[in-house]
């Protein structure tokens, strides 16, 4: 098991390392930082001293070396956009992100759990049937429209919520948050379901497709065959066995929250990393675009790592001998 | 003779369709005294998992039980509410699954599922089931109770699990056992084992066995008495040793034929019956068994035998075989 968490640890460095290479030739072969950070009237004496300052005439390999050697020492860069630190400009953002995904996850679980279990073991009930029918809308309907049809009835037509921004925020030492405040809470409810509206019918689908298929099971059946109570048979002994698949298809579903994200936010002009990317794009800032694929992509590995490796908690058949 | 533990009278079971209903189980009745041991015997398809599986009110639609009184110890078992029946279920019958691959649940632990059976069934604490369990294990014929309590089922064997089954249907000691085909699903080397063990069990704690199986020799080492089942109905019941050495209806003599003997020169012979059971729905006038008896008369075609009483024994036919050894 050790041996197994280990290489599964290193793999992800790798993989790591691999995206880091690319975001790196993105910002080698794409961006003109000599062009950016000199004056157009600058001599051909000051352009040679900037290359060899920047290690420009340094082979590929020391340059990504360097690349690395910096990002591991907090430096990411400048933005060529704003002349600002791209590290800087990320950490302002995150707490934005990060409170979004936060609360989605949240309506993700407390609605698509809930829900997914009512489908799973009474299919046939009128709730179920009627949750079934919305959720095609889930599936179906792109994240934008999503967003704005939110945006048409509650904060146009009805004026509940607002259509953009944060609201009121509170600066906790570096972290910006909206969770404190009124305003920020209710800033936050649309976009945070407009990011939740897949993963909840995901998540109600796959329970119910699993439920279903774990109820017609033998061991299900032997458990009702022993008298154990229908909350026992289900809770226990079905969602085990249902959970397990459930969680990892949500794993896997975890690009697409991403590039929900950056739809999200750019529909509510959320001001978190989705929107700096968007903007980044539309203004070439290259080692923003980077940093910011180096980041997702890093955040993407660790989740699918900590699930993965979380997974022999749930399920005993995986406890013993995978060293 | 003391009072039957268990007595199932006319009991019916339907395949629910909507044009029409087609009848899996018609009319079956037999009972198990306290401690007995029934073998159910017939063909595959003839409705023995369906008689087990109707009895604790397990049939999943389309099968729905359409008539007929089971009462086990006086009570109605037919007429419990769902949450009555779980008490039952366990508790006062224990069910034993043919599968053992697929019988036990693979994420939660052996001991876990044993524990969480008795505390359902018996007032016992946390600690207390846990010896138990570990007792059940160790009376089951595990090596290392201990290890298997906390084990997946993954960990273990085919013949183990089906002893974890064993142990898990009997742990809340119920008066009757179902076992539904408890060795099919195992390699013909643990099959003697389990039989055996099957056998000192019912011995130890006395519970009456409603044996299903389609395999006359186990019936011939494990059952009192034996009740034979054709295309849904109850064709023979008699003593295990009458119906071996004497059976009294053609399809029960056909099935000992089929099972594989030495003849008088000691060569092994088998004689199948000709042509085949009719599936649900498409049993024939008369007696189902006609298209198939040798001994067939016009009224066969007619009009269904009923199960005659015969000193103590029954069968459904007109012109039942061994009829000069009769009292
Ligand atoms: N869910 C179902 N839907 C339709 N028909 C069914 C269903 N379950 C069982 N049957 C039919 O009911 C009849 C009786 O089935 P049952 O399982 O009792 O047979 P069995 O005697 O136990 O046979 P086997 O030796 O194969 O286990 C069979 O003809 C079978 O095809
Ligand atoms: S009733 Fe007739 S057809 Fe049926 S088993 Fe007896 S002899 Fe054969
Ligand atoms: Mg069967």
């Amino acid at each position: 098991m050790i041996i197994y968490t280990v290489g599964r640890i290193l793999q992800t460095l790798l993989v790591l390392l691999v995206i880091s290479f690319i975001a790196f030739l993105l910002v080698a072969t794409l961006g003109d930082p000599l062009g950016i950070l000199l004056p157009p009237e600058a001599s051909l004496a000051e352009r040679q001293e900037l290359i060899l300052r920047l290690g420009l005439d340094q082979p590929m390999l020391g340059r990504f070396l360097h690349f690395l050697w910096g990002m591991l020492h907090g430096d990411f860069g400048l933005s060529y956009r704003t002349q600002q630190g791209v590290g800087a400009m990320i950490a302002a953002r995150l707490p934005a992100t990060i409170e979004l995904a936060f609360v989605s996850l949240l309506v993700t679980l407390f609605v698509g759990v809930p829900l997914g279990i009512v489908c799973g073991v009474k299919p046939n009930s009128v709730v179920s049937r009627g949750v079934m029918l919305v959720s095609i809308a889930g599936i179906t309907l792109p994240n934008f429209v999503v967003g704005v049809l939110l945006i048409a009835i509650f904060s146009v037509q009805l004026g509940w919520f607002p259509s953009f921004g944060r609201g009121h925020t509170v600066d906790l030492g570096g972290w910006t948050t909206g969770l404190l405040t009124v305003s920020g809470w209710q800033a936050i409810i649309l976009p945070a379901i407009t990011l939740a509206a897949f993963q909840v019918t995901f998540v109600i689908r796959m329970l119910r497709t699993q439920l279903l298929e774990v109820g017609q099971s033998e061991h299900i059946r032997f458990a009702r065959a022993r008298g154990l109570s229908e909350r026992t048979v289900w809770f226990s002994y079905a969602m085990r066995n249902a959970l397990l698949p459930t969680i990892t298809m949500l794993a896997l579903q975890l690009g697409n929250v991403i590039a929900f994200s950056v739809v999200t936010e750019g529909v509510f002009a959320w001001p978190g990393l989705g929107s700096l990317f968007l903007q980044s794009v539309q203004s070439a800032d290259i080692p923003v675009i980077a940093i910011y694929l180096i980041f997702v992509g890093a955040v993407f590995m660790i989740i699918n790592l900590f699930v993965e490796l979380s997974y022999p908690l749930l399920d005993p058949r995986l406890r013993k001998g995978r060293a | 003779m003391t009072a039957p533990l268990l007595e199932v009278r006319d009991l019916s079971v339907v395949l629910s369709r909507t044009e029409r209903d087609l009848p899996v189980l018609d009319k079956v009745s037999f009972d198990i005294a306290p401690g007995e041991v029934l073998g159910i015997v017939g063909e595959s398809g003839a409705g023995k998992s369906m008689t087990g599986v109707a009895i604790v009110d397990l049939l999943v639609p389309p099968l729905r039980r359409s008539g007929g009184t089971i009462t086990l110890a006086g009570d109605r078992l037919d007429r419990l509410t769902p949450r009555q029946m779980r008490r039952v279920r366990g508790k006062r019958v224990g069910f034993i699954f043919q599968d053992p691959m697929t019988s036990l649940n693979p994420v939660l632990t052996i001991g876990r599922q044993l524990t969480d059976t008795m505390r359902r069934h018996l007032p016992v604490s946390r600690s207390e089931a846990r010896e138990r369990a570990i007792s059940w294990l160790t009376r089951t014929g595990l090596p290392n109770p201990a290890r298997v309590f906390a084990a997946a089922p993954h960990e273990l064997s085919g013949g183990q699990r089906q002893r974890v089954v064993i142990a898990l249907a009997l742990c809340a000691e119920p008066d009757l056992v179902i076992a539904d085909e408890p060795t099919t699903a195992l390699d013909v080397s643990v099959q003697a084992h389990m039989l055996q063990l099957l056998r000192d069990l019912h011995e130890e704690t006395g519970t009456a066995m409603m044996l299903i199986t389609h395999d006359l020799g186990v019936i011939a080492k494990m059952a009192d008495r034996v009740a034979v089942l054709y295309a849904g109905r109850l064709i023979e019941t008699a003593k295990t040793q009458a119906l071996v050495t004497e059976p009294l209806h053609p399809y029960t003599a056909g099935l000992m034929q089929a099972t594989p003997a030495p003849d008088e020169t000691g060569v092994m012979r088998v004689r199948a019956i000709p042509g085949s059971m009719p599936g649900i729905g498409a049993a024939p006038s008369g007696c189902a068994f006609h298209p198939r008896c040798g001994r067939a008369q016009d009224i066969c075609r007619q009009t269904p035998p009923p199960l005659a009483d015969a000193g103590g024994r029954a069968a459904a036919c007109y012109f039942p075989l061994h009829r000069e050894a009769q009292p």
